[in-house]
């Protein structure tokens, strides 16, 4: 194990450096094709006098002269940046705002949203999952199938767009009419994010964004339960008398639930797009809502700051999954 | 079921020798157990309407989608303009038709690249193993570190000023889709040279690229293939997220993702058609490409069921 734990850890951190240059490396290559991006600090009727601009350069470090040469991977700049980036320095916005501070004060409530989701979409993904196949090829088996395969391939936008009307607006509406504005139920169904009620407002879009994961993990789940219940050591099980409700509990579910594991790691990749979508639309102060909004207004440093460090989590994220599973499967390790 | 008994016999086909005269293929048994499903067949055919409309929209409307009068703004539906007028006076239904060819070209294009590109790294990597299987697992770890929503997002904000084309989209989701492909075939190549038939053929004097184009690839292409028109379904998907954002094609080009993000509001103000319309279009072409290609995997992967 430990030595599986060195080798996973060194993978990681190759692949963080690697990962981080070639984020660095796109930036780069469109500031040398497109030009200094200081310019959009200005805005598009101001033309900044060069020293006003060589200001604002060095502020957003664009003021490299590697970056006027195409094609230089400008490996200087790139040890600067990753030095500013251990020293906690993520850059400003264009209004010079540390993106660090801009980021903290909207972890809390990414982390809310990805806590409903991700509860949400486990157990909805495992519980639809087990019930199409223990019902397999009967119309439960069907439908459920039928439901991952269309859920699956409604844009994130759209989900959420439908939930905003019909829960939001119209169903929250008429609850607001009926029961009054301070109801809890009320207060749920609110078509966007309040900063009073910050768990109660953020349970429909977290189920929004849990419609990206379960659809997916409903049939690996499904695919996996199938292959254990034809497997040997339930079949033993069975034979030797044990409940069918124990068989199915702690042998089949039990063992079904390792390769969704490997699941996990996929979709929470998938969740921090999906996020930047979600908190957008449903005015999340998160952190998806900063790249979101980011991307509205062209503030590029927010973007790519934000993506880099979404980009460091998801790859610790993994580190994790990947350990877990490990632990979970003694195959894995002795690879 | 019918079908059930149909994949049953697909699955167990090669075992029990079929009569010589009668010998199908995979692909000819997937073909026929296909076509008898209404699924198939429906979503078949809302495809090829959906790509008929992206190749030729001036054949489903006469009017241009850049003709927009400010006196017919948010204009009720009529004969002639089926879906009404959008707040600037376009005609809806016209723009409807042309919007869809960003998102068919995106999807399809991508595809082509994602396969290609992703097949080749792949098949290097599973085929010759060693430093080539190192050198390209390590690329693919570094691609699939990016989450691809956000890889795009990032590549198309930073590229924004690349013009009016399709091709930043393609690129953007290209480069951070290719890995899944290459990691599936590598997978497809790794366990297909330890067989026996492999074996035979090396020892015939089989050149390499014999043995990887003649008798690898075909083996290892159902897998692959059976996964193209989720793909195209899910890069439709991908390319309406990026456009509703408002990155991709610059107005005044339209798509669904645009149309369906400029129109947000209209579903309260009195004027639903604006974003019904677009949606509608949009999920039809994305959940039919989701319900062909899960009929299609199944039929070639017997297994999964």
């Amino acid at each position: 194990m430990g030595r599986y734990i060195i080798r996973r850890l060194l993978q990681a951190v190759l692949t963080l450096f690697l990962a981080l240059f070639l984020l660095h490396y796109l930036t780069t290559l469109s500031i040398q094709i497109n030009g200094n991006p200081a310019y959009a600090f200005f805005g598009a009727q101001i033309t900044p006098t060069p020293a006003q601009l060589q200001t604002v350069s060095e502020l957003y470090h664009t003021d490299h002269p590697c970056l006027t040469q195409p094609g230089n991977p400008c490996f200087g700049n790139f040890f600067d940046t990753m030095k500013r980036y251990a020293e906690g320095d993520f850059g400003k916005d264009l209004r010079f705002r540390p993106v660090t501070e801009l980021v903290a004060e909207r972890v809390p409530n990414t982390l809310r949203i990805f806590a409903v989701s991700t509860t949400v979409w486990a157990l909805a993904g495992i519980g639809l999952g087990m019930v199409a196949a223990m019902r397999r090829e009967k119309f439960m088996d069907y439908f459920i199938r039928l439901g991952t395969i269309v859920f699956g391939a409604v844009p994130i936008f759209l989900v959420v767009l439908g939930l905003k009307y019909v829960a939001g607006v119209w169903f929250g509406g008429w609850l607001r009419e009926n029961l009054g504005e301070e109801n809890a139920l009320s207060i749920i169904f609110l078509p966007s994010f309040d900063d009073q009620h910050p768990w109660l407002t953020i349970l429909v879009p977290g189920v929004a964004l849990s419609v990206i994961g379960a659809a997916g993990i409903a049939r690996l789940m499904r695919t996996s339960m199938l292959e254990n219940l034809r497997a040997d050591f339930v079949r033993t099980a069975k034979a030797k008398g044990l409940k069918p409700g124990r068989v199915m509990l702690a042998h089949t579910l039990r063992n079904s639930l390792i390769p969704v594991i490997t699941l996990i790691g996929l979709s929470f990749g998938g969740a921090l797009g999906g996020a930047v979508i979600t908190e957008g639309l449903w005015n999340v102060r998160g952190v998806g809502q900063l790249v979101f909004n980011a991307v509205r207004q062209n503030d590029t440093p927010i973007v790519i700051a934000v993506v880099t460090m979404l980009v460091i989590t998801f790859l610790l994220f993994s580190l994790l999954v990947d350990l877990l599973y490990a632990v979970l499967d003694p195959r894995i390790r002795y690879e | 079921m019918s079908d059930t008994t149909e994949l049953i016999r697909a699955a167990t086909a090669p075992s029990s020798p079929p009569p010589p005269d009668k010998v199908r293929s995979l692909w000819s048994d997937a073909f026929h157990v296909l076509r008898k499903r209404p699924v198939v067949i429906a979503s078949t055919v809302i495809i090829v309407a959906m790509i008929a409309i992206a190749a030729f929209p001036g054949l489903f409307t006469s009017e241009d989608p850049e003709d927009c009068r400010l006196e017919r703004f948010f204009g009720s539906p009529s004969a002639g303009h089926w879906f009404g007028f959008d707040q600037f006076g376009c005609d809806y239904w016209s723009m409807t038709m042309y919007g869809a060819r960003p998102s068919i070209v995106v999807g399809l294009v991508t595809t082509v690249l994602i396969v290609v590109v992703g097949g080749v790294l792949g098949a290097i990597a599973g085929y010759y193993g060693g430093i080539w299987d190192t050198l390209v697992s390590r690329v693919i770890d570094v691609f699939n570190a990016i989450p691809f929503v956000l890889g795009a997002i990032l590549i198309l904000a930073i590229w924004r000023s690349a013009g009016d084309t399709v091709w930043p989209t393609i690129l953007a989701l290209a480069v951070f889709g290719w890995p899944v492909t290459a990691r599936m075939l590598r997978a497809s190549f790794i366990e297909a040279r330890g067989l026996d038939y492999v074996h035979a053929a090396r020892s015939l004097g089989a050149s390499d690229r014999r043995l990887m184009f003649r008798h690898i690839f075909p083996n290892a292409m159902a897998p692959m293939m059976s996964g193209v028109p989720l793909m195209i379904g899910g890069l439709i998907e991908a390319e309406a997220t990026l456009s509703f954002l408002g990155l991709g094609l610059k107005p005044p080009a339209v798509t669904w993702g645009s149309m369906i993000s400029n129109n947000v509001a209209t579903l309260i103000s009195g004027h639903p058609l604006l974003l019904i319309a677009p949606a509608t279009f949009l999920l039809a072409t994305t959940i039919s490409f989701a319900l062909l290609g899960d009929a299609i995997r199944d039929a070639l992967d017997p297994k999964l069921r």
